[in-house]
């Protein structure tokens, strides 16, 4: 554990200006994250989770503001404060991520090995030579067959999980200490899904990174992650190690989310458990917990006024938590 | 929310989306501009007679190639005595009054740019119709034969066209009508090509409402549209056309005059006295400008997502 | 393959019909002929032995064949002018025309690609609202009015070119080279705006993809993710219309050579009309007709090509 951790999230709040008013994205969301360990970011679409994730990398859209007060500290860097130039040089050298779905994160008219080749040169000055060598190597350590054929390959001429693993070996090339995935298994047959996500877990022990899973899907984060944050309308709403998340929930939605997954133990015909009505208007949210019109335990107390995360270990932000009063 | 490009400049989102469609409903400088120099050159052309100047063939034998401002003693239209007049823009090499020229020039640009566009787009738009809606056969050989026509260049098709034909007026607007039919036919057959296709065709026909009504109910009113687009093009390219045709002094012959052919006049002169062209030049090329500019008004009325100025 | 037959018979039939039509365009010109040549002035007995001379006298058919026949073998008559083989004029003036072509594509292109990219990129901001500006006026610009304007700002304001006057490659690369680039330039002025335009929009388009906000994560420079990663793929339209503009020039560069005094074949249609020689017109008029058909057909073969998506079905929309 140590002092400073890698990345330092400090009261984030990412807003869209847009003709129809200010759409608050991300809403007040702090976290840390040290190396070597996972933090998985879950919640529905629209929750602001991939929003999350580029402002962390600061791919933002130009009518995206962020507050000054906002920090985003990277190695004890406040990556809010730097130039777009030394922005590129942590891009993709200390911080890499990796996109949903890979037949269109990848360059289709450039071969898979000059799309590692080019990161290497760039970033980590290598000859040509020397790189391809390295990417040879990557597509190895990836879980990729016969390596030095597909290193020539455009990405159409792989399957889905390859190009997944490609996209894999492109982001670890530089030896980031970061890596945001941001829903890398939605795109995937499931059957590859379990690969790829072993294979993001063994090169993230192998090389100490610290990596941001980010998903909507529970199922995904359940053997993978050390720690989970459960975002709902752009903030944390609970934040536990995965199994005291899993064990012990707090929040109603996380409890929501986990009911709705179906079971296979679950006889024919179980009806899916759906969470009723749609994620709040975030330009112009309702007073008090954002999800009381959805939630089954709402009081008039909820509708009032919203609850702050709190708590050290386990984090929550409600008025009347699942499990024992603590 | 809007994707991320380069530089993180929002290219397309849906919040500028939003804002163009309200953009769109006004029509702005971009249209009232250009629309009141063609109505400028419409008046000027249409009451040219009218005017306190010269005739565009009196000829000022001290005031040869004058430069714009200079005052000369002159017969105004319609006059026996000379007045003092005051040249405008000047007069050209033979000693002609430029104004005049002119506006009476504009009368064959604008006679050509107007009346060819309506006759290549009332024949080519109704074969174009026909074609895109009944397909088949009736398609097929409207595309042939529109293809064989575009086979040509069309500068080429032209000067053989008026090359047989002779240089008049009546023909050369038949023959540059004649000219924009196969591309009108091809505007209108595919706009028409996605309009037959929706529901509310193949709801019409459920009713049983015949051929004739949906093509005049359903699909000429939104192909009109688009045609109009394509029809201030047309314009400013016929103009061009006449323009290339009468400088090389293949358009109506003198002494009727024309801008292009005041262009060539004052080639000569292009040292000594530039005005002499560059004056009908800058008017040919103000008028073409209005009508793109009109026509990129009107496209974005109709697709707002295409870029525009 | 089959969709390649297809394409060939498609051509074959737009070359037999404008043939047709070209000998027609003579054959049913109002008026004699014969007269057209001789001028009003000339004796019956001189309209006559012109007549029998170039076989105006034998009916339409056996004409249609024997100067179809003709064409098989390259023959395109012969001036009535110089005596000249048209076929011979053609060919000795063709690589005047496609120098001029071709520069003027070069320049187009020149123009066209870092001034789409770099609108793309800066899409909306103020240099792209002024390049579009200027090329909006600048489109509106006769290529006529451009020539003059330009001979008049370079050649006789400035001093830096001269206004007319072809220089042959036998004498030398630099002056033939000069001798185009007014030319050429009041073609590429004109050009480059649709180009431009093209790639721009589909630039546009293309930096909203996936693979571009990977290569921004990947920290690369700007100007490598334009040049490297996002031109290839938005090239389309732009390598499309191209061959097209290509196509249109052949016939297009007419007006060009006239001004500039070039010996290209646009020169050589239009002194043939202004002296009523109808055999250089015709001939002319056909091989121009069938050169842009021509490259049309490769043009769109190609396009198919690139494409695969393209090939299901042949007709355009």
């Amino acid at each position: 554990m140590s002092a400073t951790p890698l990345l330092a999230v400090e009261d984030l709040h990412t807003h869209f200006e847009t003709p129809r008013g200010r759409v608050r994205a991300v809403d007040g969301v702090s976290f840390s994250l040290d190396r070597g360990q996972t933090l998985g970011i879950v919640g529905e679409s629209g929750c602001g989770k991939s929003v999350l994730s580029r402002t962390i990398m600061s791919l933002l859209p130009s009518n995206a503001r962020v507050p000054q007060a906002s920090r985003v500290a990277f190695d004890g860097r406040d990556l809010r404060r730097l130039s777009e130039r030394q922005l590129r040089q942590v891009r993709g050298r200390h911080m890499a991520m990796i996109f949903q779905d890979p037949m269109t994160s990848l360059n289709p008219v450039m071969t898979c090995g000059a799309q590692i080749v080019e990161s290497l040169t760039h970033h980590m000055g290598l000859s040509r030579r020397a790189a391809r060598d390295r990417a040879v190597e990557l597509f190895t350590a990836v879980g990729i067959p016969e390596p030095a054929r597909r290193v020539d390959h455009y990405p159409h001429q792989l399957s889905g999980g390859m190009r997944q693993r490609v996209a894999i070996a492109i982001a670890l090339s530089c030896e980031p200490a970061l890596l945001i995935a941001d829903e890398p298994t939605t795109a995937l047959d499931v059957t590859v899904q379990a690969e790829i996500l072993d294979l993001l877990a063994r090169q993230q022990r192998e090389r100490r990174m610290a990596m941001i899973l980010v998903t909507h899907d529970l199922g995904v984060v359940a053997g993978h992650t050390d720690e989970v944050a459960v975002m709902y309308a752009g903030r944390i709403v609970e934040r536990a190690a995965t199994t005291t998340l899993f064990a012990h929930t707090r929040m109603p939605y996380t409890e929501a989310l986990l009911r709705s997954i179906p079971r296979l133990e679950d006889p024919p015909h179980t009806p899916l458990q759906t969470i009723a009505g749609r994620p709040p208007d975030l330009i112009d949210p309702p007073p008090g917990c954002r999800f009381a019109p959805r939630c089954r335990y709402a009081d008039d107390d909820c509708r009032r006024a919203t609850p702050a995360l709190a708590g050290d270990g386990h984090a929550f932000a409600c008025w009347h938590p699942l499990g024992a009063p603590s | 929310m809007a994707r991320t490009t380069i530089d993180g400049v929002v290219a397309g989102g849906d919040a500028e989306g939003l804002a163009v469609r309200r953009r769109r409903r006004r029509l702005g400088v971009g249209f009232w501009l250009p629309a009141a120099w063609i109505g400028l050159v419409v008046l000027g052309a249409a009451t040219a007679d009218l005017w306190p100047m010269p005739a565009p063939e009196t000829i000022d034998f001290f005031k040869r190639a004058a430069m714009p401002g200079t005052v000369g003693e002159i017969e105004l239209a319609g006059q026996t005595d000379l007045s003092e007049y005051r040249y405008l823009l000047g007069t050209d090499s033979i000693g002609r009054d430029i104004l005049s020229r002119l506006v009476h020039g504009a009368r064959v640009s604008l006679l050509i740019g107007l009346l060819s566009p309506l006759i290549g787009l009332l024949v080519g738009g109704a074969l174009g119709v026909l074609a895109g809606y009944y397909r088949g056969r009736v398609e097929g050989v409207v595309v042939a034969a529109m293809d064989i026509i575009l086979a040509f260049p069309a500068l080429v098709l032209l000067l053989g066209i008026t090359f047989y034909l002779g240089p008049s007026l009546p023909n050369l607007i038949l023959a540059l009508g004649f000219l924009s039919v196969p591309a009108s036919a091809r505007v209108a057959r595919a706009n028409t090509l996605s309009l037959a296709g929706r529901e509310f065709v193949l709801a019409a026909k459920a009713m049983g409402a015949s051929d004739l009504y949906i093509l005049v109910r359903e699909i000429v009113p939104n192909v009109v549209m688009p045609l109009l687009v394509f029809a201030m093009l047309l314009v400013a390219v016929l103009i061009v056309a006449e323009g290339t045709l009468s400088f090389l002094g293949l358009s109506v012959p003198a002494p009727t005059p024309s801008w292009g052919a005041m262009i060539e006049e004052g080639r000569e002169l292009l040292d000594e006295a530039p005005h002499v062209t560059m004056i009908p030049a800058a008017a040919m090329c103000l008028t073409v400008l209005s009508f793109n500019l009109l026509g990129d008004r009107l496209r974005g009325l109709i697709d707002p997502r295409e870029s525009r100025l | 393959m089959r969709y390649l037959g297809r394409k060939l018979l498609r051509l074959a039939f737009v070359v037999v019909a404008v043939t047709t039509l070209t000998f027609l365009f003579v054959a049913l010109l109002p008026g004699d002929i014969a007269l057209l040549v001789v001028g009003p002035t000339a004796s019956p007995a001189e309209a006559a032995a012109v007549r029998e001379q170039l076989g105006l006298d034998r009916p339409m058919l056996v004409r249609y064949g024997e100067w179809l026949a003709g064409l098989v073998q390259g023959d395109l008559g012969v001036s009535l002018r110089t005596s000249e083989p048209v076929g011979e004029a053609i060919l000795s003036r063709l690589p005047v025309t496609l120098e001029l072509m071709l520069l003027a594509q070069v320049i187009a292109v020149a123009l066209a690609v870092p001034l789409g990219v770099l609108c793309a990129y800066r899409q909306n901001r103020w240099i792209d609202r002024i390049v579009t500006l200027t090329g909006f006026a600048m489109i509106s610009v006769p290529p006529f009015v451009m020539a003059l304007v330009l001979i008049f700002t370079v050649a006789l304001r400035l001093g830096w070119l001269p206004a007319t006057g072809y220089v042959p490659l036998s004498e030398g690369l630099w002056g033939n080279l000069r001798t185009f680039v007014l030319p050429a330039l009041s073609i590429a002025l004109i050009e480059w705006v649709t180009l431009m335009r093209l790639l721009r929009n589909d630039m546009i388009m293309t930096l909203q993809e996936d693979f571009i906000a990977m290569a921004r994560a990947k920290g690369l420079p700007a100007w490598r993710i334009l040049f490297r990663h996002a031109l290839r793929p938005s090239s389309f339209s732009l390598i499309t219309i191209l061959g097209l503009q290509i196509g249109a020039l052949i016939g297009g560069t007419l007006i060009i050579e006239s001004i500039f005094a070039l010996p290209g074949i646009g020169r050589l249609l239009l002194t043939g009309i202004f002296s009523r020689d109808y055999v250089v017109v015709q001939g002319c008029i056909l091989f121009i007709a069938v050169a842009y058909v021509v490259i049309n057909f490769l043009v769109d073969l190609t396009y198919s090509f690139l494409d695969p998506r393209i090939r299901v079905g042949g007709r355009d929309g």
